[in-house]
């Protein structure tokens, strides 16, 4: 018993170092070159910033319609519903790059949509809208998945009580369901946002320019080498880890009992 | 009033089949049953909130199969209660209420008022139970279903909001549908009894009768009868003695053998009974022997248990190897001054003999 406990906390610690140390080790030796850069490089803020605008705009998109999706497919015992499940996770999945390709088929120019877009004068590859929906694309699923089980947090049985008490759906849903199930989507909103911000894969194949942070720091990796790409991968990494951060923030501060009415 | 005719529903993998009861308008029902047997599903489906697959269900006349919860004109308080936690006290007592001293007035009633400041959180679980049913009243429903609604109460406040309860469901003329494993509640609460097992009504009726005329062995035991005997019932010509009770002139005498015994019963008609059940509380002890005659049945035997729970006793007897079972009060028992192995005298009227 005892070695076994030993072995699964070196094991474990092991890990745990893996994960963490090269973030730490990026953070630490060039994120305050990171900072510094942000003063004198133009391309970078102009990337932090398109990245922050692009990732805060999927990320609305994927709240806004993310939020019936997962609370449909949660309540709602419908005959399929596995499947339709299953296919919400598919993005998470694929290869990034394959995403990105799939995307193209999809939104290039050659395609239905695309084409109809270009008409209307909306251009999708290589714009920032191509990024908003590589981003979408990816993370999506996340917030999804993150609101089901803020969702399925929620005992149906408030709702029940409140139609009783004579509201219906959409009020129930306003009243009851948001208001218990909002730290919860908030959380799943922020993985979203996060993860948005860190997608490179897709993106590069829809929209090389203009760059996000994660194509600038690819881009000054294969043309300058790995001293010009590394303040750029320590801003990135900043910057999915403050949301994330305030997320942890969030989820630790005391949260309500909301498996049943009765008391602990 | 609540109306359900061969009603179906479904939950999960659970199903409530055929079941066929009514309360009539500003009456009190009561539905018993054993955990799982399907009581919170039942009012559930009268609360449109799991729908039903099968038969009708008539609320105050009116066909329900179309109408959501939120327009049956209905409250429905869980036996958790679920209050919102997001919400305070009173905000959850006025949530359905339009008028505020409505509110105050039915929550005052209940004693609830004075919790209106605490958080949720800190509310005890019969604190929880006066809140939600402030709450499900407050909007003054025309019928009100009840899931143990008083389960969580300390003895004196279950009892004093049980009589609250049963005022403004009087005043009101609310009907009533509430759920209890607790047979005493029924007995003490209800209009109208309803046994409900593995999602089946097994019977519905006066609680009384119900009680008192099982439909069933099952039934019998189920609601805590004691003495259930299997055997035969044949008529006999003796009538019982008059001054033994009202025998109305349909009942006739029977004889109903089970084992080495003869138990004296009176049935109006005996389409072939195999069980005789009597209540535990029909049977009296003695010391001395007493007259038998088909009118009381009288029968000697040991006692082998004496189990006393508060102001009841309860005493098992040996009678010629079947095992009968009295129940007396804690005083009785002890002025006989029972005790385990003594030979006693017990005897119930051929009256308080139930055969199904």
């Amino acid at each position: 018993m005892r070695v076994a406990s030993v072995l699964a906390a070196l094991l474990g610690s092991l890990l745990f170092l893996f994960l963490v140390a090269p973030i730490a080790q990026l953070v630490v030796t060039s994120g305050v070159e990171g900072g510094m850069r942000l003063g004198t490089d133009a391309e970078l803020r102009r990337a932090l910033g398109l990245t922050a605008t692009t990732a805060t705009a999927a990320t609305l998109l994927g709240v806004l319609g993310g939020t019936p999706i997962a609370f449909l497919v949660e309540r709602w015992r419908f005959r399929g519903r596995a499947v339709v499940a299953a296919f919400l996770d598919l993005p998470l999945l694929i290869p990034h790059p394959v995403a990105g390709i799939a995307l193209l088929l999809v939104l290039g120019r050659e395609s239905a949509v695309g084409g109809a877009a270009l008409d209307l004068g909306l251009r999708i590859v290589g714009s920032p809208a191509g990024i908003i929906f590589a981003m979408l694309f990816v993370s999506a699923p996340l917030y999804i998945s993150g609101a089901r089980e803020a969702f399925a947090r929620v005992d149906p049985r408030y709702e029940a009580v409140a139609r009783t008490l004579g509201d219906h759906r959409w009020r129930v849903f306003r009243r009851v369901t948001l208001p218990l199930s909002g730290r919860g989507l908030v959380a799943a909103a922020v993985v979203m946002w996060a993860r948005a911000v860190s997608e490179f894969g897709a993106i590069v194949i829809i929209t090389y320019n203009p760059k996000t942070v994660s194509v600038l720091s690819y881009d000054r990796f294969t043309s300058f080498g790995l001293r010009e790409a590394l303040p750029v991968a320590a801003i990135l990494t900043v910057l999915a880890l403050l949301p994330l951060t305030a997320l942890r923030a969030l989820r630790y501060e005391r949260r309500p009992d909301l498996g049943a009415g009765a008391p602990a | 009033m609540i109306e359900a005719r061969g009603l179906g529903a479904r939950a999960g993998s659970f199903r409530l089949h055929d079941i066929t009861f009514t309360v009539p308008g500003g009456a009190y029902g009561v539905v018993i049953g054993p955990a799982g047997s399907g009581k919170t599903t039942l009012l559930e489906t009268v609360a449109g909130i799991t729908p039903q697959t099968a038969g009708t269900l008539r609320l105050g006349g009116r066909d329900m199969q179309m109408v959501p919860p939120e327009q049956r004109g209905l409250g429905l308080v869980y036996q958790h209660g679920y209050l919102f936690p997001h919400l305070s006290v009173e905000q959850n007592i006025a949530y359905g209420a339009s008028d505020a001293a409505a509110v105050r007035e039915v929550a005052t009633r209940l004693g609830a008022w004075d919790l209106r400041d605490r958080a949720v959180e800190s509310l005890s679980g019969g604190e929880r139970q006066l809140v939600a049913l402030a709450r499900a009243l407050a909007p003054r429903p025309a019928i009100l279903l009840l899931d143990e609604p008083f389960s969580a109460l300390d003895p004196r406040r279950r009892e004093s909001t049980r009589r609250e309860l049963r005022r403004i469901h009087r005043e009101w003329g609310t009907t009533v549908l509430q759920v209890t494993h607790d047979f005493t509640e029924a007995g003490l609460l209800g209009d109208v009894a309803i046994l409900l097992d593995r999602g089946r009504v097994l019977q519905s009726g006066r609680p009384d009768e119900v009680f008192r005329k099982p439909a069933s062995p099952y039934v019998a035991e189920f609601l805590g009868a004691e003495n259930v005997f299997a055997g035969t019932a044949r008529l006999i010509d003796a009538n019982p003695s008059p001054a033994d009770g009202a025998v109305e002139s349909m009942h006739q005498a029977v004889e109903f053998r089970t084992g080495p015994l003869t138990i004296y019963a009176v049935a109006n008609a005996v389409e072939s009974p195999g069980y005789a059940v009597i209540r535990a509380e029909e049977v009296l002890l003695s010391l001395e022997p007493q007259l038998a005659s088909s009118a009381r049945n009288h029968f000697s035997g040991r006692i082998t248990e004496i189990s006393t729970l508060g102001a009841l006793t309860r005493v098992s007897l040996d009678v010629d190897g079947t095992m009968l079972v009295a129940a007396l009060t804690t005083r009785s028992a002890h002025e006989l001054e029972l005790a385990i192995g003594m030979e006693v005298y017990a005897s119930f009227k051929a009256m308080a003999v139930h055969l199904c």
